[in-house]
């Protein structure tokens, strides 16, 4: 089967493409023209914006975390319209059936689960495998475990590190590595309240940078495309700035990604000791050429925030609206879920979408800053259209400002910012850029052997409008949205890393899950067969 | 050895799973109930409930809501049981029904080692009102060393946690109707409580109302001012919180969820399978329950078709049977874990051809006369 999409404004900023062409399509493959063939369907982009499908590189859509936050908020159906008249489940948004429909209607076709604990590894895959047309995968997450801190602790070498974190990818089946507040869920479960980069777990005494150092040399000595995923310290509170500077830091040259950085980005200037450190952070990104981040662009209106970091969530559950909340000491991780109503009247809220705005337009490379919300942090992934709207137009962002308390714009540098989103850009923070931090050498462009996922956009006014509903999508080459409507029922797989190891480390794994809870150590793993699709996993490979 | 029976009487596969799906087809109002299954059952029960509009519930939904009840109105603290295993320094039993629920909690947590300095066998434990006769008989309890005991009466316990929160919080406990012997064990308690390094407080639901699990999920939350505490609901039985899980990611609410609205309708009052059944609302019944041999408490004479082992004796003969296998036991599943809190792949401990429930209702979905939905 050969399609063709005829005539649009191909942007394709990983292949140096902004220009009106054809794309050519063959078995889920872009292919390069075929001389003299003819198509066996032909779509007209006459007029339409075609990019590679789109890549969300950190969106909490699956897991225990996420399954909570539906259970706990049984009145509110979130990151959804609703749809009357659409199919029983199809219109509960928040369930994981949506998830996907929705994310396929913005172009989007490959979305990553960011915060897995191990032994919920195979629950998270579980419900990604519900969620249809879009692929996935997970990282897992590492630095609050008894395991690691005991291999820190006890001062073993690299290897015994690389193996761990190698078994734990391998049985998990996740893409990457993801450290969440390093150390401070295992210190909170001693009591502890607060805790920065180099404080350390009271029992074990290792630091939070210790785990970020010994993690980060683990997954690039393993070849691991994705780096080090970090959620730093002190997420959320002013004066946070300081936390992520000292990390930005202590990359020292290796890759390290910094998650959602605008709840990093307050300092405490301003009469409410609350101000954007915004143009700082900007600053060292800028400087700090192997260090990526995403933004976590914070919108208004009600959400509820999920994350691993028990510490940060416990000491929210106060400011939870509505007033209930959902906090877990796991093993390994903690967990919490607190909803969350973020107002444009609210200074703190205020100060924090400018933040985000200001770290999307203060960093110059586009293939260093990553598209996100931390869905459901920020706001729910629905409000990427907005967002992207927001970036594309200094007089819509100017409007904006004029609706938001005069204080809180004059603690930022957001009116005196005029850069513009180009749609090269745009397509390279979403396409190009997260394929490169991920690995994913076959996905985020559309050259010829690329997978054949494709977005196709009116190039309207409203860029909003344009972002929400992809005029089509295609996934593998088969046409899955048209108009914004899903238009098929199709359901993509995970993508995954199996790092090389010594055997040597399954041997004293299973031991110490015997030892420890009286259990085989298959409770972390994740077989194909308990998944109940057809070949559920894509395996990625690594560097060597 | 026959696998399915229609009316009572042996029948081929094909024939019954095609009996069962006209009377599904022919539902105005199914309800599919009990719900014992692993998750691959649950997926597709779930998915069938939206196929037909039927309604879903949990045989021990009673208890997986009044827990949920509490974390929804007020919040939680929680934690698995293997983190209580390891960590607790002190723990809290409130209520009966504990060692029902979780036969290996004596020795998963009474008397465990752990990691943790202090923890352990020589942790700290406390039981307010255990049922009386669990105390009173030896094998079990002089298993268990060093548990002080604190009232016998299931019915006290509202009142004792009330009034060791107050006493937690420094205020007076302000219950003339206490025993004269609790007040100074409150106080012991509530000190022994508050100078825990990591408390974890376990209760069942299937024993508590709603308001004696919230009081002790404010106990343990109050704690937190000061120490660590944290609650581990101990879970139903028949892969309940497996269900609530596949109920939740697929539906966006637990059991007792009506599928044949144009959305899906959450009404724990509405949509209890008892209740449909009983008052007539349901005109159809498919029963599932493959961890045990367990038929449908209710009398009413609506059709039902039934997924459960081949042994399970039925008041009357449902219109449709057909035998599956145990996850687990008889075929490879997945399902909640009792000492991981989450769930897990398990594989089957001698296995054998049973079908399991995802295998019944893909038999019977091929019969049904709509097409499954799309997008
Ligand atoms: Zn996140």
């Amino acid at each position: 089967m050969l399609t063709r999409i005829e005539g649009g404004r191909i942007i394709d900023p990983a292949n140096g493409r902004d220009e009106i062409g054809d794309i050519w399509m063959r078995d889920g493959r872009i292919v390069d023209a075929p001389p003299g063939a003819s198509a066996d369907a032909t779509y007209d982009a006459t007029g339409k914006i075609v990019m590679a499908g789109a890549i969300d590189i950190h969106s909490h859509i699956a897991g225990w975390n996420v399954n909570t936050a539906r259970l706990l908020l049984p009145e509110f159906r979130l990151g959804s319209p609703a749809r009357p008249g659409a199919k029983p489940l199809s219109s509960a948004g928040w369930p994981a059936f949506e998830i996907g429909c929705l994310y396929a209607a913005m172009g989007f076709t490959t979305v990553v689960e960011p915060a897995v604990s191990p032994h919920y590894a195979l629950h998270a895959h579980l419900e990604l495998a519900d969620i249809p047309i879009i692929d996935k995968a997970t990282l897992a997450v590492l630095g609050n475990d008894d395991f690691l801190l005991g291999l820190i602790h006890r001062k073993e070498d690299r290897a015994a590190v690389q193996d761990y974190v190698a078994w734990t990818l391998g049985a998990t089946r996740s893409l990457g590595v993801k450290v969440i507040n390093p150390g401070g869920a295992a210190a909170f479960k001693e009591n502890v309240r607060t805790f920065s980069f180099d404080d350390v777990v009271p029992s074990c005494g290792v630091s939070s940078r210790e785990i970020v150092k010994t993690l980060q040399h683990a997954v690039n000595a393993l070849g691991v495309p994705h780096p080090l995923h970090v959620h730093c310290n002190n997420l959320g509170i002013a004066g946070s700035a300081d936390t992520a500077l000292t990390t930005i830091a202590a990359a020292e040259g290796l890759p390290l990604h910094l998650a959602h950085l605008q709840f990093y980005g307050y300092g405490k200037e301003g009469g409410r000791g609350f101000s954007s450190e915004a143009a700082r952070l900007a600053e060292a990104v800028n400087a700090a050429k192997s260090v990526t981040i995403d933004v976590g662009q914070v919108m208004f209106g009600q959400t509820v925030t999920v994350s691993l970091d028990v510490l940060r969530q416990f000491n929210a559950r106060n400011q939870a609206r509505p007033r209930k909340w959902a906090i877990l000491d796991g093993d390994g991780n903690g967990a919490g879920i607190v909803p969350y109503n973020y107002r444009s009247a609210d200074f703190y809220n205020a100060v924090q979408w400018a933040v985000g705005m200001e770290l999307f337009l203060l960093i110059d490379d586009p293939w260093r800053v990553f598209f996100t919300t931390d869905h459901p942090n920020g706001a729910p992934f629905t409000a990427y259209p907005e967002i992207l709207a927001l970036l594309m137009s200094r007089d819509l962002r100017a409007q904006w400002m004029a609706g938001l308390p005069a204080e809180a714009v004059a603690v930022t540098t957001l009116p005196s910012i005029s850069r513009e989103y180009t749609f090269t850009e745009i397509a390279t923070m979403t396409r190009a850029a997260p394929a490169r931090l991920l690995g994913l050498r076959d996905r985020g462009h559309l050259g010829a052997g690329a997978i054949a996922d494709v977005a196709v956009y009116e190039d309207e006014r409203d860029r909003a409008r344009m972002f929400r509903a992809a005029a089509l999508v295609f996934r593998r080459g088969e046409l899955v949205v048209r108009d914004g409507k899903p238009t098929k029922q199709v359901f993509g797989c995970a993508l995954a890393v199996e790092p090389e190891r010594d055997r040597a480390i399954d041997r004293r794994l299973k031991a110490y899950y015997e030892e420890r809870y009286g259990i085989s150590d298959d409770i972390i793993k994740v077989p194909d067969h308990a998944i109940g699709r057809p070949a559920p996993f894509e395996l990625i490979s690594c560097a060597h | 050895m026959h696998h399915a029976w229609i009316d009572g009487a042996p029948a081929e596969l094909a024939a019954a799973a095609a009996t069962a799906a006209r009377l599904l087809d022919a539902s105005r109002q199914p309800v599919i109930a009990g719900l014992g299954a692993d998750v691959a059952g649950a997926r597709a029960a779930t998915a069938l409930a939206q196929r037909i509009g039927a309604a879903i519930d949990h045989m021990n939904a009673d208890a997986l809501l009044r827990d949920l009840d509490v974390m929804r109105e007020a919040g939680v603290m929680l934690t698995t049981p293997s983190e209580a295993s390891l960590r607790a320094d002190t723990l809290l039993l409130a209520g009966p029904g504990l060692t029902e629920e979780w036969n290996e909690l004596p020795q998963r947590l009474l008397c465990a080692r752990t990691v943790e300095p202090g923890a352990g066998a020589d942790r700290r434990k406390f039981w307010l009102c255990p049922r009386a006769s669990w105390l009173d008989d030896d094998d079990r309890s002089g298993s268990i060393h060093n548990i002080s005991v604190i009232g016998r009466e299931t019915g006290d316990l509202p009142v004792l946690l009330a009034a060791l929160r107050a006493r937690v919080n420094g205020r007076p406990h302000g219950f003339a109707r206490l025993s004269p012997s609790f007040p100074q064990a409150l106080d012991g308690l509530a000190d022994a409580l508050k100078a825990a390094r990591f408390g974890v407080a376990v209760w069942s639901a299937a024993e508590l109302d709603a308001l004696t699990v919230e009081m002790l999920c404010g106990l343990v939350a109050d704690l937190n001012a000061t120490t660590r505490f944290s609650g581990l609901p101990l879970p139903p039985g028949d892969n309940a919180i497996g269900v609530l899980q596949v109920c939740g990611w697929m539906t966006g609410f637990p059991p007792r969820t009506g599928l044949g609205r144009s959305y899906p309708d959450h009404d724990p009052w509405r949509y209890r399978a008892a209740r449909l059944v009983d008052s007539g609302e349901a005109d159809c019944v498919l029963w599932i329950s493959a961890y045990r041999a367990k038929a449908p408490e209710w009398s009413g004479s609506r059709p039902t078709v039934a997924l459960a082992p081949a042994d399970t004796r039925f008041p009357k003969p449902p219109r449709v049977h057909i035998a599956v296998g145990a996850p687990g036991r008889d075929h490879d599943g997945v399902e909640h874990h009792p000492m991981m809190g989450t769930l897990a792949a398990v594989t089957a401990a001698r296995r054998s051809g049973a079908l399991s429930v995802a295998d019944a209702i893909a038999a019977i979905a091929a019969h049904l006369a709509d097409a499954p939905p799309s997008c």
